[in-house]
């Protein structure tokens, strides 16, 4: 169980100070996948790395406190502090550029194994992580590759491979999928579910496609302008939205077969529906050289 | 492509452009409107007093014709150059030193002048480099940009003011060095290797000093970039170390465009070792190439400049098929 105490995290620039994270509490269960959404400059990415410990100048941690209710080597609680010491151990990520986070001239299986995290018997890491990315759907030979070898799913499975292959209580995916392409971020979805399944860890996935959410996670947690605006669970969260944020999220997901939001601007009509206006098919030229459609506010029913 | 494919191709370049080097070699003299035995003849004419027979000046015509391979008309004179440089690497007797032939004058000094430029060429790469890796891996830290200053410093000063400087302070305010450096010939021992060595430091300290700057400054940049990569923040976020993300991560990777520029500055060694030889009055290629250029022996000229094409292709070469064993995207096409 992950609990983070009206954490605040900001980014110092000169003197000025900008609120990134501002003042967020919850409490996230242990062994289940939460789904994190919200717009670019919402906060979730300073969130995702003020979780993993990764807070260096300019980020700051302003106040607030993480707990990850679990204990490091030497017995004593994890902090924001020590939880360096547990990266790649109980606590790990998944990049989002998958495509070159791998160091390109190295073979795959020397990046299993450069890392303090990794047990000190190399020979026996190898051995394992060699039958281990097997499990992942990834040939063997995939160990002795060098990354251009690989193609972009296989190279997103070898950090998946990587991410999992110590068994780490908390992973951090930041938008795993977005430079893949359809089919690909379907298997790796469901390779994700499936590992989780199997080790029961917690995984926070940030994710811009609110497709994605609905069939991956358990629970949603949406994010505005640096604080919480909805957290729950996904079924709820989606049938039953609260937030005229969170409606204007799950509006913006075309539903097919459904025309009754064709032709109106999803958002304008989540805000409150007042706004709501119909696209007429006509461009007029504003400037020169510059097209409008004009919107017309009569006879919408929003 | 195959290791033996891309070992076979290179090969052919190397020869394709050894062969070529000696043709133009070969060709520029032959373009210049003066004949160098007639101004020969005309010395030793000269020094006669004018007293050779038509018939004599015929025979030693002949003679010389023969001896500097100028026999004939230009296709049978370049043929029986490239059998001559090809098969014996023969190219006559110096016409100053005579009857020395140039291949012993050129292999005396080759050793020196490849002993000191290529290794202080390395060993500048190598300071530049680690200082330069080092400023770029830590370049958010004061520290590290101090050592960028050592780079910005050292790197516009020309390097003849270089030199100059140097021997000045090293030699003459502070004779840790001698002025004029005698180098023993004949039969090598301990002790004259060693004063060779001691010798050849002076020289060796301006390369240095003049080729670490750029490297300084051309791996620090390098660095700086390769540390944004996302390879090398996802190192970090693996928890590896510094020293590893700074090696195995930062440096192998900006080190590749590094072994290009040094495969490039190999190739120039022998323009600079005209300049620091001179100034050092170091027996290397670079003098000889002077004395030569300045006696007209062209013999001595022809050596010493295939010697140079042969070792700048031959540098080239030697990098291209070491770059494949750094760089696995090269290797794997």
């Amino acid at each position: 169980m992950i609990r983070l105490n009206d954490l605040q995290i900001g980014y110092r620039i000169g003197s000025r100070v900008i609120r990134a994270v501002d003042g967020v509490t919850l409490t996230i269960p242990d062994g289940c996948i939460v789904g994190v959404a919200g717009e670019s400059g919402c906060g979730k990415s300073t969130l995702m790395k003020a979780i993993y410990g990764d807070i260096r100048s300019p980020m700051a941690l302003l106040g607030g406190s993480i707990d990850y209710g679990m204990k490091g080597a030497d017995g004593r609680p994890v902090t924001t502090d020590t939880i360096r010491r547990e990266w790649f151990r109980s606590i790990s990520y998944i990049p989002q550029s998958s495509m070159n986070s791998l160091n390109p001239v190295i073979r795959v299986r020397d990046q299993f194994i450069d890392f303090p995290g990794t047990d000190g018997n190399k020979k026996r890491v190898l051995e394992r992580a060699r039958a281990y990315i097997g499990k992942l759907g990834l040939p063997p030979e995939a160990m002795d590759s060098y990354p251009h070898q690989l193609s972009g799913g296989m190279r997103q499975r070898v950090m998946i491979a990587l991410a999992t292959f110590f068994e780490p209580a908390l992973i951090i995916a930041d938008e795993p999928t977005t430079a893949l392409d359809v089919v690909v971020q379907k298997e790796i979805l469901m390779l994700l579910m499936d590992v989780q399944e199997r080790m029961g860890n917690t995984i926070l996935v940030v994710s811009h496609d609110m497709g994605v959410h609905y069939q991956v996670t358990d629970k949603m947690l949406i994010m505005y302008a640096g604080r919480v605006v909805e957290y729950g669970d996904t079924e709820s969260v989606f049938a039953d939205p609260q937030h005229a944020y969170t409606k204007m999220l799950i509006d913006s997901l075309p539903t097919i077969g459904d025309d009754s939001m064709r032709g109106v601007l999803a958002s304008a009509a989540g805000a409150g529906g007042d706004r709501a206006f119909r696209v007429e098919p006509e461009l007029i030229e504003i400037k020169p050289g510059h097209y409008v459609a004009r919107p017309s506010l009569a006879g919408v029913a929003a | 492509m195959g290791v033996l494919q891309y070992v076979a191709k290179r090969l052919g370049q190397y020869f394709a452009v050894l062969f070529v080097g000696l043709t133009i070699t070969f060709l520029i003299p032959r373009l210049l409107p003066t004949n160098p035995i007639d101004g020969y003849i005309g010395q030793i004419q000269a020094r006669a007093n004018g007293a050779l027979s038509g018939n004599d000046i015929a025979l030693l015509r002949a003679n010389l014709e023969e001896l500097y391979g100028l026999k004939g008309d230009v296709l049978t004179q370049y043929l029986s150059f490239l059998k001559r440089v090809i098969f014996q690497f023969d190219f006559g007797p110096s016409f100053t030193y005579y009857p020395q032939p140039v291949s012993q004058i050129v292999f005396t000094a080759l050793p020196y002048t490849i002993g000191l430029l290529m290794v202080s060429t390395l060993i500048a790469w190598f300071l530049g480099n680690v200082v330069g890796l080092v400023a770029g891996y830590f370049h958010t830290k004061r520290a590290a940009s101090i050592l960028e200053v050592v780079g910005i410093m050292l790197y516009p000063i020309p390097y003849y003011i270089l030199a100059v400087t140097v021997i000045l302070v090293l030699s003459y305010l502070i004779p840790i060095f001698p002025l004029a450096p005698s180098f023993p010939v004949g039969q090598m021992t301990l002790q004259k290797a060693g004063m060779i060595i001691y010798n050849s430091l002076l020289p060796a300290i301006t390369l240095i000093l003049a080729g670490f700057g750029w490297n300084i400054l051309s791996m620090k940049a390098l660095a700086v970039a390769t540390t944004e990569e996302p390879y090398v923040t996802y190192s970090r976020l693996k928890g590896a170390t510094n020293w590893t993300r700074m090696t195995g991560y930062v440096f192998r990777n900006a080190m590749l465009p590094q072994v290009t520029a040094l495969a490039l500055s190999l190739g120039t060694v022998f323009s600079g070792a005209l300049l620091t030889e001179m100034l050092f009055s170091y027996p290397g290629i670079g003098l000889i190439l002077r004395t030569a250029a300045s006696s007209a022996d062209y013999n001595v000229l022809y050596g010493a400049i295939t010697i140079s094409i042969i070792a700048v292709a031959t540098a080239g070469l030697v990098i291209d098929l070491i770059y494949p064993l750094l760089d696995p995207r090269i290797r794997h096409r």
